[in-house]
């Protein structure tokens, strides 16, 4: 027998746990499950030094066990680690076979799977992740202590991972392929400021070499066309995210680039079925946001479940 | 961590992983590594299901990095699979490995 839910929210990053505090606050029976520990993209951030609450910088770490905390306080279930390998959220009850063992049902799902580092799909880099190329700043940084390090990218997580990675590195070269950062402006400013950060404009990387382990870094500059390999010991990339909606593609039209397209209340064309966070088209992709979108898809679900229980 | 996962210093490495008479899945792990503490719970679920026909090690990267240098491992977690003394199958690493794929790869050895 599948365990009964009114709500299931798939991912417990800031909008599956803002969703959750909102359902579990109405007194919904709510699961959050996450394939990995709670947090989303937060919990390996560094530092949020924009989300309002916080008058001072506070660690990714900290604020994802604040959300998961609260989320808790009021009676959501989180189930972290936890693989789905069977889904069907097509009808009015929605089943999650998880772990291949059990099953869990309720009217309402609200996907809010987040986004993934994006991979750059050069030669090489397959090969060398976990041997040279990570996109963990936080759980891999300590490797390269003292070594001569690249980051790849020009967004604020590029130049806020360099610095963090500056901790440890000898060396942190920035390689981003636009003639300015994109990063807003106190980073970018910290990160001319810092001794340890050297920056490489107006270049992309090309391929990654190595014997075993990553050696080299290939790039291109862009307005001579030049191209020469760079030695380096590491290289973090940070160059954006991709959805992770492979879950909805059985039920929904995905929109460009794999996202989800939604009402102004997170409903997909699915009845019961709502997306919140990073995975939905929008403009602009913060904790902030995805919050937003977490309780406003927890307070269109509540009226559907009124509806639905009518 | 349960009787099934054994935790291992450098030192240990040619005894218990090398000269293992069963297959090895020997897990690099780290602090302040949220995808580490989320393979942890899959990893000792996995190690359940094969306990006796094949090894489940962990190794503390920070306390073990000349063992991560010769190895070549620069990320945390990385899992690295041994079988008679030699690397075999893909490495996996990063916070995108899966249960079901850590079981496949421990099936096709044992």
């Amino acid at each position: 027998m599948a365990e009964r839910y009114d709500v299931i929210v798939i991912g417990a990053g800031p909008a599956g746990l803002a969703a959750a505090i909102y359902a579990a606050r109405a007194r919904l029976k709510t699961l959050v499950v996450d394939e990995s520990v709670p947090g989303g993209q937060v919990k390996t951030t560094h530092k949020v030094s924009n989300y309002p609450g916080f008058a001072e910088d506070v660690s990714g770490k900290e604020l994802a066990q604040a959300f998961t905390a609260q989320a808790t306080r009021f009676g959501a279930k989180i189930a972290k680690a936890i693989e789905i390998t069977g889904h069907e959220l097509s009808g009015k009850m929605k089943t999650l076979t998880l772990d291949e063992e059990d099953e869990v049902e309720a009217p309402v799902v609200i996907a809010a799977t987040g986004a993934k580092p994006r991979e750059l799909g050069l030669p090489g880099e397959s090969k060398f992740k976990g041997r040279g190329i990570s996109w963990c700043a936080t759980c891999d940084g300590a490797y390269f202590d003292g070594k001569d390090i690249h980051v790849i990218g020009g967004g604020n997580s590029a130049v806020e991972e360099a610095l963090f990675l500056t901790q440890f590195a000898k060396s942190v070269t920035i390689i981003h392929q636009f003639d300015e950062f994109q990063a807003e402006p106190a980073s970018v400013h910290e990160a001319y400021e810092n001794p340890k950060i050297k920056v490489l404009l107006s270049h992309e990387p090309r391929a990654f070499h190595g014997e075993g382990s990553l050696q080299s870094v290939e790039v291109e500059d862009l307005k001579t066309k030049e191209r020469k390999r760079l030695p380096t010991d590491g290289v973090f990339i940070f160059i954006g995210m991709v959805p992770r909606t492979d879950l909805l593609k059985g039920y929904i039209q995905l929109a460009q680039g794999g996202y989800v397209e939604t009402s102004e209340a997170m409903e997909t064309k699915v009845p019961g079925l709502f997306a919140a966070g990073d995975l939905r088209v929008k403009r602009f992709r913060q904790i902030t946001t995805a919050v937003a979108d977490g309780t406003i898809a927890a307070l269109a679900a509540q009226k559907y479940l009124k509806e639905y229980r009518a | 961590m349960s009787d099934n996962v054994t935790e291992i210093d450098g030192s240990r490495y040619e005894a218990e992983v090398l000269r293992s008479a069963v297959p090895v899945v020997l897990d690099f792990y780290s602090t302040e590594c949220p995808p580490c503490e989320a393979l942890a719970p899959k990893f000792e679920s996995v190690a359940e299901q094969f306990a006796g026909r094949a090894r489940f090690i962990k190794v503390f990267r920070q306390g073990n990095r000349e063992l991560a240098q010769k190895l070549g491992v620069t990320g945390s977690p990385t899992l690295v699979f041994f079988k008679d003394g030699v690397e075999v199958g893909e490495r996996m690493s990063g916070e995108e490995i899966k249960k079901s794929a850590l079981k496949a790869q421990v099936d096709a050895l044992v």
